[in-house]
């Protein structure tokens, strides 16, 4: 169950980074560095962000943020932040 | 040699000036040059999430209903801003931020962000915690003074009774 919702999240987060970024989905991968190995300026980044808290309805402070290294770490967080919705 | 209050009054109004000033400059060259400070703070004030009244984020920013309907009206129509009736109450004005208002008050928290990053990256863990616990004083300090201000009918009174506790505290 967990997993097949985990599946579902990747799949969302991907699809939104590839289209904010104009970036492929297959040139993402769940160990990709947000930080270093995405072209990523502060205001994609968070366009990135709304994006995600409008599709997921959680919100996504600058404090969890700063936590977040990867896409996994991101997909981790949303799990967590949609547990029992 | 300057006094040392001459030397902590100086600074602190360089520090405000300076840090409105980097901010403005900031503004003006980044992705929201349409954007004023005073705009960008009533963004900041109605924050990225929840809707807000109109009377919430007025006194919030220290502002009267009236000045805040007119800054909504510009950054309306500058398309930061939507406002709503509330659906429950339909005397009661709701605003919030579109996705470029959100965009730009979440912009303008890294500003801070960053410039308070900086600022603390000079020092060790146990300066940092002195420092910080030293700046949340002169915080502390300075929003009771304003506050004695809060619903004064006749401010130069109160201005004259803060001058009074102050000198009281120094003899």
């Amino acid at each position: 169950m967990d997993d097949s919702r985990r599946e579902q999240i990747y799949k969302e987060v991907i699809r939104i980074l590839s289209a904010d970024l104009e970036v492929s989905a297959e040139d993402i991968a769940n160990d990709t560095n947000l930080n270093t190995e995405l072209p990523f300026d502060s205001l994609q980044l968070y366009e990135f962000v709304i994006d995600l808290e409008e599709a997921f309805n959680v919100k996504l402070p600058d404090e969890l943020l700063d936590q977040m290294k990867t896409v996994d770490d991101i997909v981790s967080l949303i799990m967590r932040l949609t547990e029992g919705k | 040699m300057k006094s040392e209050e001459e030397v902590m009054s100086e600074a602190l109004v360089r520090i405000f000036e300076n840090v409105v000033l980097t901010e403005e400059k900031s503004l003006q060259a980044g992705y929201f040059s349409d954007l004023s400070i005073a705009e960008m703070h009533t963004l900041t004030a109605i924050g990225p999430y929840e809707s807000r009244t109109m009377t919430k984020t007025a006194e919030d920013l220290g502002i009267t209903t009236g000045t805040l309907t007119v800054a909504i009206d510009r950054l309306v129509k500058k398309g930061y801003v939507i406002r709503q009736r509330d659906t429950n109450d339909k005397r009661v004005v709701r605003i919030s931020l579109t996705r470029n208002g959100k965009l730009a008050c979440r912009m303008n928290s890294k500003f801070h962000r960053v410039l308070a990053k900086h600022i603390l990256s000079g020092y060790n863990e146990k300066d940092r915690k002195h420092l910080l616990a030293l700046v949340n004083e002169v915080d502390v300090y300075v929003a009771q003074q304003l506050r004695r201000y809060d619903g004064a009918v006749n401010v130069r009174k109160t201005a004259m009774e803060v001058a009074k506790d102050s000198k009281k505290e120094n003899e």
